[in-house]
């Protein structure tokens, strides 16, 4: 300020005065033992002692007025400067009570559930206009429930043992949600117009506001695995075999018929007998992985998916492909293109649309190999593989081993996380703080489980 | 330089007089090849008055390492390699537990922290997203449109590079040593600058929740030049120069005509 400065000049001239007087020592610079001392005699300050846990995190990003991303304040702005948010183009972090071990996201909606033995395991957040998100009473109107719900609320699951059953894993469709239980089953909610909930189609049933949690237990052993197409259901269970209902208009139940299935029933065809050790879908078509490294699919074949064994548009028995592309250790269907991972490391892409290695490559029915570099390999880190890949409607995932991100496909309303609105042709990293573990891929927005560094 | 023998002087064809084979008296022309007078030492003096030296990318005073200099015609090679863009490499030795004002660890003292929680797992988790990040930023400054097949091609190769003016970019990192509270990583990079590298040493600190310093910035290669090419303090004489330069006029050449066609 004027007068500090005013001061300041003040003084100095004083302590000139004083100096030519003779009176006042001007101030050596600190000599080195001076410094050394100092240093030594300031305090240590500590941020992390030496257990110091890694944290776990959920970051979400895409379309957020649905209310899948969990976030109110994108829809309903709840201060004055804040605005409507309507799409999250990069990783935003969503706080949650307690450590998230699994999260589905399905058409406008996202489920997340932890490995607790709390008596709230299931969040849910984003459309429920078919209960797919059980009931959420509403304050309003005690008598009937919110048709979005923008923030993660919990799902009240009917329980037998609500202290002790774990929530393993949660998959969602277009209209319905699947939980797994380890030791009470799947439990199903949602639109049940064609029986994808695993229970007799009602006419006329109204989904909306709708109580009905239904649960499943008769399979020939425990189930493992569930998996929600768009409207259908698959459940894999330890001994290997495949269950499905649902919608089978294109084959994807693969029972061999293509009308409507309401109670889970076993798969044959070309994986009877054989050990599958992962199922995946997301669309209407239908991929499984044996314990041998086969793959095998069923389900709509219009974009090719399973063109390299059949003409034909629609196939409603397990087929095995036979691809020479090595042994297969995990599967990802998207809508029209097919993902997998094979045991060295490499993702091979095929179907229809931006499979990721350019824009020249639109469609093909035999699997192409996405080059490594395009992963971070590189001479200096010869390490570095993919893990895991994940699928969505039109977008595809790859998580490393070191804990990155790779996003290709169609970047539907910031579905992809980049930052930018246009379609990505070939993987591109996904900057997020943290180590990312997980991710679940839905047709425009993804939930990611990260974990911090240090 | 000016010891050594110079340039021969130039012949020239000059029709001398000579006296005719005939009787006295009479002078024929005769054609003779002469030294020009021009170019005799004594009139043009010293060959070499001064010499134009052209410095490369700049080395500040607390670094070390490999710095490249053009002589004479040089100095144009000098533009060709700044506009080629390569990458160059430092060693970079860091210290945790402190934190100045300036990033090294000859500045004001900050803060202390503690650094026992630190390991080289943590680091190389941190280094990788570094170069995750970079990463991303050398597709973004390469100014190339990312929906062409070009661009998949050149990035599959790993060849999409910035060739004009960025900010400081890192394409590689990776630790060489690490014995806390020491530790040495190796940089390659475009565009930066040593306090640029020193800042990201203090920055690895605070993302480790603790803190560090630099303490040694060392370039060990700049484009072709390697620390094998560079000349040491002892060997700063014409001869070791002369024979530097003819060692790498090869490598400069190929890298040119690599890069800039």
């Amino acid at each position: 300020s004027q007068d500090g400065g005013g001061l300041r000049a003040v003084m100095a001239g004083v302590a000139r005065r004083l100096l030519r007087r003779g009176l006042a020592v001007a101030a050596r610079p600190p000599s080195t033992r001076q410094l050394q001392e100092a240093e030594e005699a300031a305090p240590v300050f500590q941020y992390a002692g030496k257990a110091a846990r890694r944290k776990d995190r959920v970051f979400v990003w895409g379309f957020s007025y649905s209310g899948a991303l969990g976030v109110p304040s994108f829809v309903r702005p709840d201060a004055g400067w804040k605005k409507p948010r309507r799409i999250q183009p990069t990783p935003y972090r969503l706080e949650t009570e307690e450590k998230i071990s699994s999260a589905a996201c399905g058409y406008g909606f996202t489920l997340l559930a932890s490995n607790t033995r709390d008596i709230t395991k299931v969040w849910g957040m984003g459309l429920n206009k078919d209960s797919q998100l059980g009931f959420q009473r509403s304050r309003r109107d005690q008598t009937k429930g919110y048709e979005y719900v923008l923030e993660p609320s919990p799902i009240p699951l009917p329980l037998e043992k609500p202290q002790q059953t774990r929530v393993l894993q949660v998959s969602c469709g277009r209209a319905h949600s699947l939980v797994l239980t380890d030791s009470e089953g799947v439990f199903t909610m949602g639109n049940n117009a064609y029986g994808q909930c695993g229970r007799k189609v009602v006419e006329d049933e109204i989904y909306s506001g709708s109580h009905l949690i239904h649960q499943l237990k008769e399979f020939d052993s425990r189930v493992v695995q569930v998996v929600c197409g768009q409207d259908h259901s698959l459940f894999r269970t330890k001994k290997g075999t495949v269950y499905a209902c649902g919608w089978g208009a294109d084959g994807q139940t693969g029972l061999g018929h293509y009308n409507i299935t309401s109670v889970p029933t076993k798969l044959h065809g070309d994986i009877a007998g054989v050990n599958i050790i992962q199922v995946s879908s997301y669309g209407d078509c239908c991929l499984a992985v044996s314990d041998e490294g086969d793959v095998f699919g069923w389900g709509n074949s219009e974009y090719l998916q399973l063109a390299s064994v059949t003409e034909t548009t629609q196939v409603n028995v397990p087929r095995h492909l036979p691809f020479k592309i090595g042994k297969v250790k995990e599967a990802a269907c998207g809508g029209t293109g097919n993902v997998v991972l094979t045991e060295e490391g490499n993702v091979f892409v095929w179907g229809y649309g931006i499979l990721g290695k350019g824009p020249n490559l639109i469609e093909t029915a035999v699997p192409e190999m996405i080059p490594p570099s395009l992963f971070g390999w590189s001479d200096f880190s010869p390490d570095t593989r993919v893990a895991h890949v994940r699928c969505g409607l039109s977008q595809f995932a790859a998580l490393t081993n070191r804990g990155e991100l790779f996003v290709w496909g169609k970047n539907l309303r910031g579905c992809l996380g980049t930052g930018r609105m246009e379609d990505q042709y070939f993987p591109w990293r996904v900057t997020v703080p943290g180590e990312v573990v997980d991710v679940a891929c839905g047709v425009d927005h993804t939930v990611s489980m990260v974990r911090s560094f240090t | 330089l000016n010891a050594a023998p110079g340039r021969a002087p130039r012949q020239r064809v000059r029709f001398l007089q000579a006296p005719a084979p005939g009787g006295g008296g009479a002078v024929e022309l005769v054609a003779a090849r002469v030294p020009v007078l021009a170019d005799h030492p004594l009139v043009r003096g010293p060959q070499f008055r001064k010499l134009k030296i052209g410095a490369g990318h700049r080395l500040d005073v607390k670094a070390s390492g490999v710095f490249v200099l053009g002589i004479g015609h040089g100095n144009k090679l000098l533009t060709h390699l700044y506009n080629c863009h390569l990458t160059k490499v430092y060693t970079v030795g860091g210290l945790f537990g402190k934190a100045t004002d300036d990033f090294s660890d000859t500045g004001n003292l900050v803060e202390k922290t503690t650094f026992d929680h630190i390991t080289r797992e943590k680091l190389e988790r941190i280094l990788a997203v570094i170069q995750g990040t970079n990463q991303k930023a050398l597709l973004m400054y390469s100014n190339i449109d990312m929906k062409t097949q070009e661009a998949y091609e050149l990035a599959v190769k790993g060849l999409i590079r910035p060739m004009g003016k960025s900010p400081p970019i890192i394409t590689a990192v990776r630790c060489l040593q690490f014995a806390l509270p020491e530790f040495q990583l190796e940089i390659h990079c475009l565009h930066e600058t040593q306090q640029y590298l020193r800042k990201m040493v203090h920055e690895i600190g605070l993302e480790l929740k603790s803190s560090a310093v630099c303490t040694q910035v060392r370039r060990i290669r700049d484009g072709v030049f390697t620390v094998d090419d560079a000349l040491p303090r002892t060997q700063w004489n014409l001869q070791s120069i002369q024979e530097a330069i003819r060692n790498c006029q090869l490598k400069v050449e190929t890298e040119l005509e690599r890069t800039l066609g």
